[in-house]
């Protein structure tokens, strides 16, 4: 009980976006698109890796973002930060994109559960 | 002669409980991480045939037409938006909770639309006579007409969403909206499975972790 992670509940958190051009587009279209007063967007269209950080540190540490949606090629350059982040919120989702299909050997949550499937752990638990 | 000893815990087939609560929590999390998984793989599929369908309206509308220069970057909010929620499964299970609030206003009215409409169905059921089939017609066309009560406001935001590529638009780039609001509703399924993915992990790994302080 005294362990217990508070998590920060909203009724109208935002889904970020950092992806290629086709799949921002697309989720714009089904409406995710927010633009604040300050002409700051939810969404990046990925360009420099700099950008990305930058965008990913942001998009991680808004208070109005549950959710960041990040295709899995873009994740793999900033793949240290993406494996470094452990908060539940904004949960950070990899998803595939046009050119780059899924593939599950570098999502960072099931990279951070599949210690339960080799041998060391197995064996370690059988000392 | 059966020695009855009555100070070993409760065996269920041999096991003791504490070893049924850790076998619950692997199979919760092998659970978890097969749904994950299934997800994802779904998830892929729809996005295939969401970009598919963006690319053929482009095609079609042309590459000036749907274009990333077009986008709104005017002062506006998102229509679909999250509710985020504490998970109380379990007392100490600090796991958030998503919900997808698609074009969010005009939903909550049209949920309650539909709710209203399908209650007053019920308390007013036609009774079969000669010319029910003119009444089971007017029935249809007033059920039809309701559900684009319903519809209308949420077609009313999705042309809104639409509008910045043009007044007149591609029906494949109306389906690739489509597409990728299905592809919302996975999204937020992956989310909500991935913290009781995590959840699970956490326990597991704490059940483990004791055990090797016990040795």
């Amino acid at each position: 009980m005294a362990n217990r992670v508070q998590i920060p509940t909203s009724n109208s958190a935002l889904i970020a976006m950092i992806a290629d051009e086709d799949t921002v587009v697309g989720f714009l279209m089904a409406g995710v698109g927010n633009v604040d007063l300050r002409r700051k967007t939810n969404y990046l269209i990925v360009d420099s890796i700099k950008q990305i950080e930058d965008t990913f540190k942001e998009f991680t540490t808004r208070e109005d973002i549950a959710v960041v949606l990040i295709s899995q090629y873009v994740a793999n350059m900033i793949r240290f930060l993406v494996d470094s982040y452990n908060k539940p919120v904004p949960a950070i989702l990899e998803i595939p994109s046009k050119d780059h299909p899924y593939d599950p050997a570098h999502d960072s949550v099931l990279s951070r559960v599949k210690y339960l499937f080799s041998a060391e752990s197995v064996a370690s638990g059988r000392r | 002669m059966e020695v009855v000893d009555h100070e070993t815990p409760s065996l269920e087939n041999g096991k003791t409980d504490k070893e049924v609560e850790e076998n619950a929590n692997v199979l919760q999390f092998m659970d978890s991480m097969d749904a994950y998984l299934t997800l994802i793989h779904s998830l892929s599929s729809t996005l295939r045939r969401g970009w598919l369908e963006l690319a053929s309206a482009r095609h079609s509308m042309g590459a000036s037409r749907v274009n990333t220069v077009l986008l709104d970057h005017t002062s506006h909010p998102a229509a679909t938006s999250l509710l985020v929620t504490q998970d109380e499964g379990k007392v100490d299970s600090g796991k958030p909770h998503f919900t997808l609030c698609k074009w969010a206003s005009s939903s909550n009215e049209n949920s309650l639309l539909g709710e209203k409409q399908s209650s007053q169905d019920k308390l007013h059921p036609q009774l079969r006579h000669r010319g029910s089939t003119e009444l089971y017609e007017e029935k249809t066309s007033s059920e039809n007409k309701a559900s684009r009560e319903v519809d209308d406001p949420v077609q009313k935001e999705r042309s809104k969403s639409l509008s910045m590529f043009g007044t007149l638009v591609s029906p494949k780039l109306r389906a690739a909206q489509l597409s990728f609001e299905a592809a919302l509703e996975t999204l937020v399924e992956i989310a909500n499975m991935r913290s009781e993915m995590l959840c699970a992990f956490d326990q597991v790994n704490m059940k483990l972790a004791g055990r090797k302080d016990e040795k």
